[in-house]
């Protein structure tokens, strides 16, 4: 199982992000300062750290340079959204950046990315008869290749990831299309049809009514 | 053209034609008052040629007079009285030569000048190269005595001077041409220095500094280019802070913003997209709750701030014993919650300032103190009345800060204990606001504490600024005051004599 550290001082955003971790099926531990983040990622070891910039005793950047020896990637997670500062996270070697406020999805999304980028990460997922090799970007059912576009295999990581979640079809555009969601848009839904047909899955996909689709497994 | 060429063709010529005109007007008089020296004395001369001759040959009979030729007889009192200086003549009535000195003959017209009234003359002559002044005049036996005088040496003299001064002119011309340009140079080097470090300046190099130390008027405004220059930077270093706070003050508060956002849009996005137990749901609900009033009161004191800042401060006179337990009576529920107990005294004396502003800084105080202390602990809040102004402190027997975060806890947002400042529901502004409203009365405060020991902030005001119509008023009140007691004490010896 993957673990996953969670360093953030707020205890609400830190409970926040280990609740919606833990049910996509990671284990989280949570420090809430940076000396106790120094010191468990020593004692044990972790597949991904999220940390926060602004923390206690030990602030987010030094915390870094500690996760570096013991080869933990690292996404950082702050409120301060000025560009310099992104930069200066991601040169020290962090391997992504998000800024609070954040939404689920994508927390969970990066989470992955920065997973799958490290190979920590199963390379085969599985979702009934279907089969996903993440390091091919190839799909198959049964055995056989299903052709899908890019944004029709990125949908279905997408609902992959967020298994019994509803997902909101804004939701939905900006993880896969990036940018704002006009509201209006019919390219969401066309797209989703057309998953569902290419493989079948017209009864694990459903609509909710003015929100968007979920994934039943 | 460049100032000091400028005003060294303007102050050399006229400096070298002043020295022309002097210098003519002196070697012209100086000429002048030798040739007439020498005029002088060929008259003399003429007179004194004229009376030997005249007393020798009166000395003769008629018959030794006719016999005696005029060499003779002028030869009889060159003997005498020795040769005549220059050349002498002695002339027939007819112009006939009857004796001379030597071969000179130089013609001229002084007869005709002669008649009975005058019957001395001179004529300046040239012959050559040189100038002879020639004197004629008629003695009793009707002859004519002439002599004359060579003073080509006074023209050569003033030739001579006139060469020399030439020299002297051209010599001072250069010198004084030389030391201007010197003067002009040093007074210029230092204008240019002065524009020099404008310029770098206007280039943004704001350290320049004018290092001139003179009386003079480029020394003064040196001095007050220096002076404006000191004025900018302090003016610019104020900006800088200003903008710096500002800067600092902006990213705090985006922090303290987004952190509660982020957990409310975080819960409600999890309640909206996942099946969650009616316990889990429960728990997001209550973080939503919680932060969003956290939002709340960040809102309020935010509000404060700005309404603190834009407010006019209405001065009024503050009766501080009355002002303290007001306060008190405003704050007694809140440290009943914590069974605090907060004892106030107060010396009588006022403060001058605004009244809900400065309550507003004495419930934050209190109620740090009350965050800080655990149940049953005692606050004091003490009014001091001082020459000059008046203190409050409120003192508490907290946790205490540290030396180093006491530095800081005036900084907007800035938190000792975050979780525990969280959970009493501050905002981390309160001692921002103090700050302000202090700054605002031109009052000013000191903290004193140590870990573990509590902490004392005391507050202090000074007198409302004295306006200048108001000093003077004082002043002559102060000065007739001074007066009558001088004339009480003059009538009192009086009376006692």
């Amino acid at each position: 199982m993957i673990k996953i550290l969670i360093v953030e001082d707020e205890e609400p955003i830190a409970n926040l992000i280990r609740m919606n971790l833990v049910k996509a099926g990671y284990q989280c531990e949570i420090a809430s300062d940076g000396e106790e983040a120094a010191n468990v990622i020593q004692e044990r070891t972790f597949d991904l750290m999220l940390l926060d910039i602004m923390l206690p005793k030990l602030n987010g950047y030094e915390v870094l340079e500690y996760a570096k020896v013991v080869d933990i990637p690292v996404i950082f997670l702050t409120a301060m959204g000025e560009t310099q500062q992104k930069v200066k996270g991601l040169k020290m070697g962090a391997e992504d950046y998000i800024a609070k406020p954040f939404e689920i999805a994508e927390l969970l999304a990066r989470v992955e990315t920065v997973l799958r980028r490290y190979k920590k990460t199963e390379r085969k997922l599985k979702l009934l008869d279907i089969e996903i090799d993440t390091d091919s970007r190839t799909v198959t059912q049964n055995g056989c290749p299903v052709d899908l576009t890019t944004k029709e295999y990125e949908l279905l990581l997408l609902f992959l990831r967020n298994k019994n979640r509803a997902l909101y079809r804004e939701t939905i555009y900006e993880n896969v299309w990036g940018g704002e969601y006009s509201g209006n848009s019919r390219t969401v839904d066309l797209h989703v049809q057309r998953l569902k047909k290419k493989l079948g899955l017209e009864e694990h996909i459903t609509a909710i009514y003015k929100v968007g689709y979920r994934l039943v497994i | 053209m460049k100032l000091s060429w400028k005003l060294f063709f303007i102050t050399t010529p006229i400096f070298i034609i002043f020295l022309t005109v002097f210098g003519t007007w002196m070697v012209q008089d100086n000429f002048w008052s030798s040739f007439d020296r020498e005029v002088e004395a060929c008259m003399v001369e003429n007179q004194m040629f004229q009376n030997s001759y005249e007393l020798t040959k009166h000395a003769l009979s008629e018959t030794q007079r006719e016999q005696a030729s005029t060499k003779k007889i002028v030869e009889s009192f060159y003997r005498r009285r020795g040769k005549a200086d220059g050349n002498a003549r002695v002339l027939g009535t007819h112009w006939e030569v009857l004796y001379q000195d030597n071969d000179l003959n130089i013609e001229h017209s002084i007869m005709e000048q002669l008649d009975d009234s005058h019957n001395v003359g001179y004529e300046i002559k040239r012959s050559g190269d040189e100038v002879y002044v020639v004197v004629l005049c008629r003695n009793v036996f009707g002859e004519y005595i002439e002599t004359t005088k060579n003073i080509t040496e006074v023209f050569e003299n003033r030739t001579e001077m006139y060469s020399r001064y030439r020299m002297g002119v051209l010599l001072m011309a250069v010198l004084v041409g030389g030391v201007i340009l010197l003067v002009l140079f040093f007074v210029m080097r230092n204008m240019q220095k002065l524009s020099r470090a404008t310029r770098q300046f206007a280039r943004g190099k704001y350290d320049t500094r004018v290092a001139i130390r003179s009386n003079d008027e480029i020394g003064t405004l040196a001095a007050d280019f220096n002076w404006m220059a000191n004025a900018m930077n302090t003016q610019m270093e104020q900006l800088q802070n200003e903008v710096q706070r500002q800067e600092e003050f902006t990213a705090a508060f985006a922090h303290e913003l987004k952190t509660p956002l982020t957990s409310i849009i975080g819960y409600a996005d999890t309640i909206r997209q996942m099946d969650l137990s009616p316990e889990e749901t429960d728990m997001c609900a209550d973080y939503i709750y919680r932060q969003g009033k956290r939002l709340q009161s960040l809102s309020y004191k935010l509000m404060e701030m700005t309404l603190a800042e834009k407010q006019e401060i209405s001065y009024q006179e503050i009766y501080v014993p009355e002002f303290l337990q007001e306060i008190q009576r405003v704050v007694a529920v809140s440290l009943q919650e914590k069974n605090l107990r907060l004892s106030v005294s107060a010396q009588e004396g006022v403060i001058y300032g605004d009244r809900e502003l400065l309550a507003s800084v004495f419930i934050n105080l209190i109620d740090n103190a009350r965050k800080a202390s655990e149940e049953g602990k005692n606050i004091w809040m003490t009014g001091v009345a001082m020459p000059g102004g008046y203190s409050v402190t409120v003192e508490d027997e907290g946790r205490g800060i540290s030396p180093e975060e006491l530095s800081r806890i005036t900084e907007p947002f800035y938190m000792v204990d975050k979780s525990r400042a969280r959970k009493e529901g501050g905002a981390g502004l309160g001692l921002a606001l103090c700050r302000k409203i202090i700054e605002l009365h031109q009052g000013s405060w000191q903290f004193q504490s140590e870990p573990g020991k509590g902490l004392k902030i005391t507050v202090l005001f000074g007198l409302p600024e004295v306006t200048g119509r108001e000093r003077t008023r004082r002043r002559r009140e102060q000065r007739r005051a001074e007066k009558e007691r001088k004339k009480g004490r003059r009538r009192q010896r009086n009376t006692e004599r």
